[in-house]
């Protein structure tokens, strides 16, 4: 197996993780793409049996971190693309541009980054603590503190239903 | 009350409690309905989760992604060009137009450029077109321009992804010529340019929204190239 047949197989995955990161599929995807890219790139920096599906991890939630703080320095340079089209709505913002979303996508959208991906790490990806602690480079009480805070407040924004 | 928290309740439905740990929660979930109520909650929460992202999974992957991990495959690995996967909305196409701007004025004044413009459409001539006509992916050494992918179109129709120093693209045959789709910059001179396609996410996501199922292996190219990729 090849390091590119063995990316293919675990792609799957990276994709379904990219999408609990992002706000919609279109972002999900580049994400996904911009990771594979950079995992081409930085080959000889994994370490053949270790695993590579924590290794893609982490280079994908750290590609979304970045691109998480670029967004915001373009936030506060520029007025954000939306903002035209929820003027008077502006605490429901962000609501207000997620309606084509589900419930499901717009009450992750909602959790602080730090919660959303040890959430989709452990809830969607089905890693173990320890996993997800190593992917994010967190010890395990801050991982599963993460996870209680996460998962009371999914509760709390999908109601009932949850 | 029980001394059950919350951490301990989710680690129960993470399967991360140790047997005698679990058999605590359990029996404290017996005997407290209300703890009961909490912990169906977090078992729902969690199937709607995985089951609300689980069809993402089964989805099949993006024609763009496999075709750069198949490129990649075939090709010795160098350092590829940046990713510029936060500008694909807007800074890549703009780039492109820009490009194509530019670059139409050169080009159709001169016979030996490798796009020409007729009838308000770019189409290939020269080494591009005999490239595009006769060129396959399997055997091109030497080649001034390399062919990345080709694929069938939606709606029908053939279409190739080209590489090369000055640019690179993807076409798609109308008639008897070939109809340029896209181009971007080459590489120039630079010898690592046959990094610069597979990889260049602005052809890929051109590929991805043209592409009707996954793009020919080498037999299939043959035999649309021996059919006049009619």
């Amino acid at each position: 197996m090849s390091f590119e047949s063995d990316l293919l197989a675990i792609l799957p995955r990276l994709r379904r993780f990219a999408a609990s990161l992002s706000r919609d599929r279109a972002d999900a995807d580049d994400l996904c793409q911009a990771a594979l890219e950079k995992a081409l790139r930085a080959r000889d920096q994994w370490q053949p049996g270790t695993r590579l599906d924590s290794w893609m991890y982490r280079i994908m939630r750290n590609l979304w971190i970045d691109e998480g703080r670029s967004r915001q320095r373009a936030a506060r340079t520029f007025a954000p693309e939306e903002a035209g089209e929820h003027v008077g709505h502006a605490g429901d913002r962000d609501v207000e541009a997620h309606v084509m979303l589900s419930d499901v996508d717009r009450a992750m959208h909602a959790l602080p980054d730090e919660q959303r991906e040890a959430i989709a790490l452990v809830l969607v990806e089905g890693l173990s603590y320890k996993e997800a602690a190593d992917v994010l480079g967190v010890p395990m009480g801050t991982l599963t503190s993460r996870l209680v805070r996460g998962r009371g407040a999914l509760i709390e924004l999908l109601g009932e239903a949850a | 009350m029980t001394d059950i928290d919350e951490a301990m309740l989710i680690a129960w439905v993470d399967g991360e409690l140790d047997e005698v740990t679990r058999r605590r929660v359990d029996r404290a979930i017996a005997e407290d309905p209300a703890l009961a109520e909490r912990l169906e909650r977090h078992v729902r929460l969690r199937d709607r989760l995985s089951g609300h992202y689980a069809p993402v999974a089964a989805e099949p992957v993006p024609a763009g992604m496999q075709a750069l991990l198949t490129e990649s495959a075939k090709v010795v690995p160098l350092a590829r060009p940046a990713s510029r996967w936060r500008h694909w909305g807007t800074g890549g196409a703009i780039a492109a137009s820009l490009l194509l701007g530019l670059g139409i004025g050169h080009w159709s004044g001169g016979p030996e450029g490798p796009v020409a413009v007729r009838n308000g459409a770019m189409v290939a001539q020269g080494t591009l077109a005999t490239a595009l006509d006769t060129q396959l992916a399997s055997a091109q050494d030497g080649s001034p321009v390399r062919i990345g992918l080709s694929f069938q179109r939606k709606g029908g129709g053939w279409c190739r992804s080209f590489e090369g120093q000055a640019v690179s693209g993807v076409a798609c045959r109308e008639g008897e010529k070939w109809q340029v789709q896209q181009l971007v910059a080459g590489a120039g001179q630079d010898t690592d340019y046959r990094q610069a396609s597979s990889g260049d996410a602005r052809i890929m996501a051109t590929v991805d929204a043209l592409i009707d199922g996954p793009p020919l292996n080498a037999a299939q190219e043959a035999a649309a190239k021996d059919a006049g990729w009619r």
